[in-house]
């Protein structure tokens, strides 16, 4: 048995997946506030590619970054959250039970985000690539939830940097390194360790699928002009 | 493949408290710094909370009467309560100061830096022209009203601004009834119809929903006299207009003007008439207007007619 230091838990398309939607959502947000509407728009679907790999990956994918290894009934998100406000330290390879909470929401309200994007326009000179398939109503209405969604993720962005913070300020247990390098202190894992990490190709093979998907849309948009 | 935590007691850095009031700390800044950046954010979270009043414009003020009115053309289809394009809407004062999603679009005094000025002051074919390619542009007067209004601070209680262009009276024309037109005109219709045989073009309906009529014999010279206009009276109470200028008629006709209770409009212009025909329209009320051009009418005989107010033409002394 290994017994190093510090212990791999985080692929690397899991940590890449990570700070690929940190940037894209800044680069998102700071696109639409200035204006430049085709790097939004790109930006726009490749959070969409990723996302469609985030869930095939969350299907497939290693065992930390499986949906299987990190939802959990709501009794059980509950119960763990009642231990960690009692000053529990309970330690998860993964994704804790909150922590995955958060994961499906952020994916969720981020999926709904691009879609809501792709419908929607600017009023002015830009739309998303299937705007012209729905009336223009129904396109304003949900360029208007796009802002909606929006407010909603900065919400949920901001619980999750205050958790990850909580973590590392109160708990004492530093979450974002191992985003980083993928590895994690032995003393801040459980004992029994059974982590299987899916092979890269596939990976890419995933990555590809949902780019091309993405890529299909934008054609798509392209030809209904 | 769920996955097996350990459990434990250790304390951390800082207590839970100290944290969780820092957050609230940080996020309180946070909303504060978006508040001074984004000043609609802000002052939508200070009406929210109760600690800036919401801005009205009095019903009677330059804004309410000629502002918001362009507005309402022009932009509120996307910029109103049903589409806030750019988070922007000019549907009520409060909102048009408040501004949009990057910053406030009016600056009260400041005519250059107020983006709706801007924008509504950009060539048609400008990415940024409001409103955008395919919709109606404001009209040079809708333009001067807004700038004029923001370099007078952008009031909601001034009420008139020096210089502004006037108004344009919206004016709504009644639509035509066919129907009640030809039930009004049934009476006369067979006298019509006669007379219109006998005198071709020289009597008319006023108008197309009238059943008022106009008379124009000047065309007719002096083979038209006292007679025909006789042959008229019968018509003589529903007769407004009466162009009988170098006709025959004379004196003689004195009592078929008389009838003509409604006339407005007489020329008599080159006729024989003279002050007995002018005395005779003592009782004509409505007259308004009077042409006399080359006739021995008096100015004293017209006089009574000046003094109410009838616009007099030709005769002794002239209008």
């Amino acid at each position: 048995m290994d017994h190093k230091p510090h212990v791999r838990v985080w692929d690397i398309p899991v940590r890449l997946f990570h700070w690929s939607m940190v940037l894209l959502l800044c680069l998102s947000w700071f696109s639409a506030d200035q204006g430049y509407m085709r790097v939004h728009l790109v930006s726009g679907l490749t959070l969409l590619a990723l996302l469609l790999f985030r869930i095939a990956w969350g299907l497939v994918g290693s065992t930390t970054a499986r949906f299987s290894n990190f939802l959990h009934p709501p009794r059980r998100v509950v119960g763990y959250l009642k231990g960690l406000a009692g000053g529990e330290r309970i330690f998860h390879a993964g994704h804790n039970p909150a922590g995955g909470l958060m994961v499906l929401a952020l994916i969720a309200v981020l999926l709904a985000q691009v879609a809501t994007g792709l419908f929607a326009n600017d009023g002015v000179q830009f739309h998303g690539p299937l705007a012209l398939l729905v009336s223009e109503d129904i396109s304003t209405r949900l360029t208007d939830i796009h802002g909606l969604i929006f407010d909603l993720l900065l919400i949920l962005v901001w619980c999750h940097v205050v958790a990850v913070g909580f973590y590392l300020l109160v708990k004492g247990d530093n979450l974002v390194w191992p985003m980083i390098t993928g590895k994690k202190h032995r003393a801040h894992l459980p004992e029994e360790l059974n982590i299987v990490f899916t092979r890269l190709y596939i990976a890419l093979l995933l990555l590809a699928v949902s780019a091309g998907i993405a890529a299909w849309i934008m054609i798509q948009g392209e030809s209904i002009l | 493949m769920g996955d097996s935590g350990i459990s434990g007691r250790r304390s951390g850095h800082l207590s839970a408290f100290v944290y969780f009031s820092c957050v609230a700390l940080l996020t309180l800044a946070g909303v504060g710094l978006a508040m001074l950046t984004r000043p609609a954010f802000g002052h939508d979270m200070l009406q929210w909370i109760g600690l800036e009043s919401v801005p009205q414009a009095q019903a009677t003020s330059f804004y309410a009467r000629r502002v918001a009115p362009v507005f309402e053309t022009h932009c509120t289809s996307c910029h109103g309560d049903k589409r806030q394009k750019s988070d922007l809407r000019l549907d009520s004062f409060a909102a048009v100061l408040r501004g949009g999603k990057h910053d406030a679009v009016i600056h009260p005094g400041d005519v250059k830096n107020s983006e709706l000025l801007v924008r509504i002051s950009l060539p048609a074919l400008d990415d940024r022209a409001m409103p955008p390619s395919g919709k109606t542009p404001l009209t040079e007067d809708e333009k001067t009203v807004i700038k004029l209004w923001i370099a007078h601070g952008a009031s909601g209680s001034l009420r008139d601004i020096p210089g502004a262009p006037k108004p344009v009276v919206e004016v709504e024309i009644p639509k035509l009834d066919p129907a009640r037109t030809e039930k009004q005109r049934a009476p006369l219709a067979a006298q019509m119809l006669r007379l219109q045989k006998r005198f071709p073009g020289v009597i008319t309906y006023e108008a197309r929903d009238s059943a008022d009529l106009e008379i124009d014999a000047s065309l007719k010279g002096r083979s038209f006299g006292d007679a025909d206009l006789q042959a008229l009276s019968p018509l003589a109470a529903r007769i407004v207009a009466a162009n009988l200028s170098g006709t025959a008629v004379g004196d003689a006709s004195a009592p078929v003007l008389a009838a003509m209770v409604r006339l407005k409009s007489l020329r008599l212009s080159g006729t024989k008439v003279s002050d007995a025909t002018i005395h005779a329209l003592d009782e004509a009320k409505t007259l308004r207007s009077v042409t006399v051009v080359d006739t021995s009418v008096t100015a004293r005989a017209l006089a009574p007619l000046r003094a109410r107010g009838v616009a007099v033409y030709g005769g002794g002394d002239g209008p």
